[in-house]
């Protein structure tokens, strides 16, 4: 467990950097960072459809949840980048360890409902943290202008470089720390109500979060755009004429 | 960032070269490598943001390399770099366009010629706020999650090509995210700095010639209709799926009604609540639990 929690705090580090030091290369979003946690942990032969396909889910809805249409200033603070590491390794990583309990229900649905459950609310604990270190910035900042005057330009580079150390540490520490409480917290309670997770159930709670994902990506890509209805009923239309086009040449 | 307004091309303040005394030899001029510093740092840019500076120290990091070199002095570099630590914000993707245009002037003000420090104040402000206002609304309105439902889109297009072997879905979704964001933001990165230093006396055209609007218009129809495609996308073979015994129309509606229900009321409850969905989802996940044990 300790080398694949390096990888999770290191793959944390690296996307909180993506997100918060200013690359806004899209690594910090919920699909990539889920998507890169599955190959990094690669929890052996047995589990390797599954440590992809697994990810692969709790990226997607993630990525539909927590796509805030809103101006950054405007935003709930949530922590994104590392929503979707955590989300993916929790569900990874309990899937390892908890399969003698709870199997594999309807294609992994089950550990996909707990990655995504496990990454909105990682969201909103990472986004708390990051509030916090912007007030650690202010002082810096003051710091860093109070060496400028002196002349200390050197100084004032590692003083700047050390607060994008800063944002890598709480990344890593995040990631590394919400990943093991929550493998932790599902094995003390999944295996105590495996009995009651069956797959219907499980199928319920995923349509119904699958639900709430588009109706948040309908409110993030039609609602807010001007002409969006139209141009949204363009592409439904279209790929519906596409689809019949498909299947009729698949019965002929 | 979201309190800017666009303003006109015609408000800005003209950067025009004053006619005085050529520059002295021995100052040395800004170089290409040091424009290329500058690039990488404001990759940095937002590392010690703050509610009181925003990116205001980043900026000053970023442009240290070329107060390093048209300054002489630790004094004279360390009130530069002071000047630049106050607040500063616009989008982290455009910075580079600003840096090369307070790099211009800054190398101008230490050539001797008469640019006053509250010139480069005005200029680097009249940039920053209209392309905050400009950038905002395209990369994180627009951009940023139109690249997140191509990755989604990529999962309901692609076939599940072989169900025991690797999904090689996880290497196509997150690469269509990247590629679909980074193909505009990139460009706008390499070229900021260059371009802004090149074009520091015409702050409008400047803005103009980055198209700004133009773009976000067209990917917003582009996000929409890629939406619209995404559900009929999952509709369709949900609706197929539903009813494998053929039990009947009941027996679908059943089976589909977490999902209609669940996108209906979350599009109800996010205008009246705008940026909850994470409560909202919670919410959805117990309503359908309870249910789920009743039915």
């Amino acid at each position: 467990m300790l080398s694949e929690i390096w990888r999770v705090a290191l793959l944390g580090g690296v996307l909180a950097m993506d997100r918060s030091a200013g690359w806004n290369l899209m690594l910090g979003q919920p699909l990539v960072g889920a998507c890169l946690a599955g190959a990094f942990l690669s929890p052996g032969t047995p589990w390797e459809l599954w440590a992809l396909r697994i990810p692969l889910g709790v990226g997607v809805l993630l990525q539909l949840l927590l796509t805030d249409p809103a101006l950054p200033a405007a935003q709930r603070p949530r922590d994104t980048a590392t929503a979707g590491v955590i989300g993916a390794s929790i569900a990874v990583l309990s899937l390892e360890r908890l399969h003698p309990f709870v199997p594999l229900t309807t294609g992994g649905i089950l550990w996909v409902l707990v990655g995504t459950l496990a990454g909105l609310l990682a969201a909103v604990g990472g986004g708390w943290m990051e509030g916090s270190l912007r007030a650690r910035n202010q002082r810096s900042a003051l710091r860093a202008e109070e060496l400028a005057l002196e002349g200390r330009l050197g100084a004032f580079e590692a003083l700047y470089w050390r607060g994008v150390a800063r944002i890598f540490l709480r990344g890593a520490t995040w990631s590394a720390a919400a990943t093991v409480a929550g493998v932790a917290l599902a094995s003390l309670l999944l295996p105590r109500v495996a009995g009651l997770i069956t797959g219907p159930r499980a199928g319920w709670i995923f349509a119904s979060l699958m639900g709430v994902a588009f109706g948040a990506a309908f409110h993030t890509h039609v609602r807010a755009p001007r002409h969006g209805f139209r141009w949204a009923a363009i592409g439904a239309i279209a790929t519906l004429l596409v689809l019949l086009r498909l299947n009729a040449g698949g019965e002929s | 960032m979201t309190e800017f307004e666009p303003l006109p091309a015609s408000a800005l303040p003209p950067i025009t070269p004053p006619p005085g005394p050529p520059a002295p030899a021995a100052i040395p001029r800004v170089r290409g490598r040091d424009l290329m510093r500058v690039e990488s740092r404001a990759l940095y840019i937002q590392a010690l943001f703050s509610a009181e500076r925003q990116q205001g120290p980043g900026f000053a990091f970023a442009l240290l390399p070329v107060l390093r070199r048209v300054y002489t002095t630790a004094g004279e570099r360390g009130r530069a770099l002071a000047r630049h630590m106050g607040f500063f914000g616009t989008h982290p993707v455009l910075s580079g366009i600003v840096l090369g245009v307070v790099a211009r002037l800054e190398e101008r003000r230490a050539q001797g010629l008469p640019v006053d420090e509250a010139q480069i104040e005005t200029t680097k402000r009249a940039l920053a706020s209209p392309l905050a206002a400009l950038g905002d609304p395209l990369f994180w309105v627009t951009l940023r999650p139109l690249a997140g439902l191509m990755g989604v889109l990529g999962m309901a297009v692609l076939p599940l090509a072989d169900t025991v072997g690797p999904d090689l879905r996880v290497v196509v979704c997150p690469s269509l995210a990247l590629l679909t964001y980074n193909a505009v933001a990139i460009r706008y990165r390499v070229a900021g700095v260059p371009r802004g230093y090149a074009m520091a006396d015409d702050p409008g055209g400047l803005l103009r010639s980055l198209h700004l609007p133009e773009l976000r218009r067209f990917f917003e129809r582009v996000s929409a209709f890629a939406f619209g495609a995404l559900v009929t996308l999952t509709l369709w073979p949900m609706a197929q799926s539903a009813d494998p015994g053929h039990e009947g129309f009941a027996h679908k509606a059943s089976v589909l009604a977490p999902f209609v229900l669940g996108s209906i009321l979350t599009a109800i409850l996010l205008r009246r609540w705008p940026g909850r969905t994470v409560e909202i989802a919670f919410a959805a996940a117990l309503v359908a639990l309870v249910l789920s044990t009743r039915i």
